[in-house]
């Protein structure tokens, strides 16, 4: 039963809405259909870019449920997507693994690695937990660069990955890529969401308040630190996973610490502790450098590598900005503008909720 | 001797930079990750303002190149605090931190922008001063580093120790509360750090490029310098002395018994050694680590 006061819940159903609010339920609808309907619509390029941005979303939820949920900062979340990636190509290049074999093992490598770079966290927080990602992230990638250097089949050009085939059926195209992406990444968002409102969820919350209160009332702080760890990094892994048999080459030079920073900026920009906030910053980190190319193509003279500089220098840009003027993200200005509606015409809203939209 | 002279000059690059992380941290527990990108940003400056002084360095040209390095880095470091980093008091010391990666990002996209990713070096007191008859030499730019790092600790610690500023300022690093309450002025003394940490950033990022060639990929001297005030404790400039000299002593070690590649991964296996062993640091306080 739906009460017509806004802060009036009746029920515990009510209560455990991901969306309250019939409009959500609207919107995400229409959200859902025009996604579907997508390829039928863009080109080949408008489709690569979504790839990417879903791509990116997989990842991004994982580095929110560490960064935004648990509170602990990683520096190191290109590392974990360099394994995922490099796990993959090892698999289906040298042992000709499957898809189906090689994307759950490389999440398995990945929970490894995140359980020995969560290890630290046991110790330290804040700053000093970020420059011991930050050195694990180059120890990882030193390894990878030995590794495809001198057992690699090529030092320079990368590691190679055939398109994944199931039962025949290869898996190629920016429009396969497109639904086989769209449902991973739903999947992804929907895990989050609903980890993030069960006791996993509400316990990494606690922790990320305040540790020793959280300790104080009985939740178990290693094991719970360790386990954002090592599903955060399941998460990048299967991003980078993916994202080895979608560009169907593999080479470290991609995974730098910039990578890492971009991920950090998206979970900065869509908002912290919030998987929807995900999403926007995915989108929006992801297609901000097209954004600029497309704006300097408009321009009467060329740029050359200026372009390439001012691309790097808007994601500093955006990082500072939405850390200074807007620290809760994309998703903090819809939920004013949401407030404002939802609750007009009194100004006040509920008092905050865990997780959900 | 040679391997000496050598080990000492580049400690002293990496002892240059770990104290501006050192002041940073101790004024206002921040980590400064932006700066190796300071250090060779200053140092492209300098090499833009040699050439445009006659570009000869000597005498009368060499010291205007000095004065306006000094000015606009110290200028450039007030900056930054007053337009971003006075904003952030009070926020968690990781916020600020995420800010100054932002600030990294920027100053290097400024390399790719306004000097178009040139590799350049600074041709400055290459001349030997000793040549042995292995072939090794030492030149004058050697001797500079190593002179100009003993002159800077000895003024930060006369700094430190005897004037009214000074002592405001470890008033701050101990408690900004009583501090403010004594009527020291916080700002005015976060605003001198981070110009002193800038100025000596440039410092070390010209001696650097000296001796070396500069180019959008050195930046990540940075992390040698993060590694040798971790090694010495953030809190601590005595620290960041030793943990100069050992990361540039192990680098220099490991690229020559060893491998050159792997001397490039030294710093950050130094970084996750302290980190296991004491991550205060060799001359750190303990309770640091339960400050940010």
């Amino acid at each position: 039963m739906l009460s017509n006061s806004p802060y009036l819940r009746t029920s515990y159903a009510e209560t455990n809405r991901v969306f309250p609010e019939p409009y959500q339920r609207v919107l995400v609808g229409i959200i859902v259909i025009s996604l579907i309907c997508l390829p039928f619509v863009g080109g080949n390029y408008l489709l690569h870019l979504m790839n990417l941005a879903l791509l990116a979303v997989i990842g991004a939820v994982g580095i929110n449920l560490l960064t935004g949920f648990c509170g602990q900062v990683s520096l190191g979340h290109a590392s974990f997507l360099a394994i995922g990636a490099f796990t993959t190509a090892i698999l289906a290049q040298r042992f000709q693994m499957p898809f189906f074999v090689a994307i759950p093992a490389s999440c398995c490598t990945g929970a490894l690695v995140g359980f020995v770079v969560g290890l630290p966290a046991l110790r330290f927080r804040g700053i000093y937990l970020a420059i011991t990602t930050l050195a694990m992230h180059y120890a990882i990638i030193y390894v990878l660069t030995a590794y495809q250097s001198n057992v690699g089949p090529s030092a320079t050009a990368g590691i190679t990955v055939p398109a994944p085939a199931i039962a025949g059926f290869t898996l190629e195209g920016e429009r396969a890529w497109f639904y086989v992406l769209l449902v991973a990444a739903t999947t992804v968002v929907v895990f989050g969401i609903n980890l993030s409102r069960t006791y996993i969820g509400r316990a990494w919350v606690a922790i990320r308040d305040r540790d020793i209160a959280a300790e104080a009332s009985g939740i178990n702080v290693t094991q719970y630190k360790l386990l954002a760890f090592m599903i955060s990094a399941v998460l990048a892994a299967l991003a980078g996973s993916l994202a080895a048999y979608f560009t169907s080459v593999v080479t470290v030079e991609e995974y730098t610490l910039e990578l890492a920073i971009i991920y950090l900026a998206m979970i900065i920009v869509g908002g912290m502790g919030s998987i929807a906030g995900s999403i926007l910053g995915a989108f929006f980190m992801t297609l901000l450098p097209f954004g600029i190319e497309r704006i300097f193509e408009m321009l009467p003279w060329r740029l050359g590598t200026t372009a390439f500089g001012i691309q790097q220098a808007a994601i500093g840009i955006v990082i500072i900005g939405f850390l200074l003027f807007e620290p809760d993200g994309l998703i903090e200005m819809y939920r004013r503008v949401a407030t404002y509606f939802e609750r007009w015409p009194f100004r006040y809203r509920e008092l905050q909720s865990i997780g959900g939209r | 001797m040679e391997l000496l002279v050598s080990i000492l000059a580049l400690g002293s690059t990496y002892a240059l930079l770990a104290a501006g992380i050192v002041i940073i941290y101790k004024a206002s527990r921040v980590v400064n990750f932006a700066h190796g990108e300071l250090a060779i940003v200053g140092a492209y400056v300098f090499h833009s303002a040699a050439f445009l002084t006659g570009a000869s360095l000597t005498g009368q040209s060499l010291l205007i190149t000095i004065a306006i390095s000094a000015a606009a880095s110290a200028l450039f470091g007030v900056i930054i605090y007053a337009a971003l980093m006075r904003r952030l008091l009070g926020r968690p010391a990781i916020v600020a931190a995420m800010v100054t990666i932002g600030v990294a990002l920027i100053l290097k996209a400024a390399i790719v922008v306004i000097w178009e990713s040139r590799s350049v070096g600074i041709a400055l007191g290459r001349q030997p001063v000793i040549t042995f008859e292995s072939g090794g030499r030492v030149t004058w730019i050697d001797v500079a580093t190593v002179v100009v790092c003993i002159a800077f600790f000895a003024a930060l610690a006369l700094f430190f120790q005897y004037t009214r500023l000074g002592r405001q300022f470890r008033g701050t690093a101990e408690n900004p509360l009583l501090a403010a309450q004594r009527k020291v002025n916080i700002n005015r003394i976060l605003a001198v750090a981070w110009g002193m940490a800038v100025f000596s950033a440039t410092l070390a990022g010209v001696l650097f490029g000296s001796r070396s060639i500069l180019s959008p990929q050195s930046p990540i001297i940075g992390l040698s310098g993060l590694t040798a005030a971790m090694v010495g404790g953030l809190d601590s400039l005595r620290g960041a002395v030793f943990g100069g000299l050992l990361v540039a002593a192990a680098t220099y070690i490991t690229a020559r018994l060893i491998s050159p590649a792997l001397s490039e991964a030294v710093p950050f296996l130094i970084l996750l050694a302290v980190m296991c062993w004491r991550p205060w640091g060799l001359f750190g306080t303990v309770e640091e680590l339960n400050r940010v």
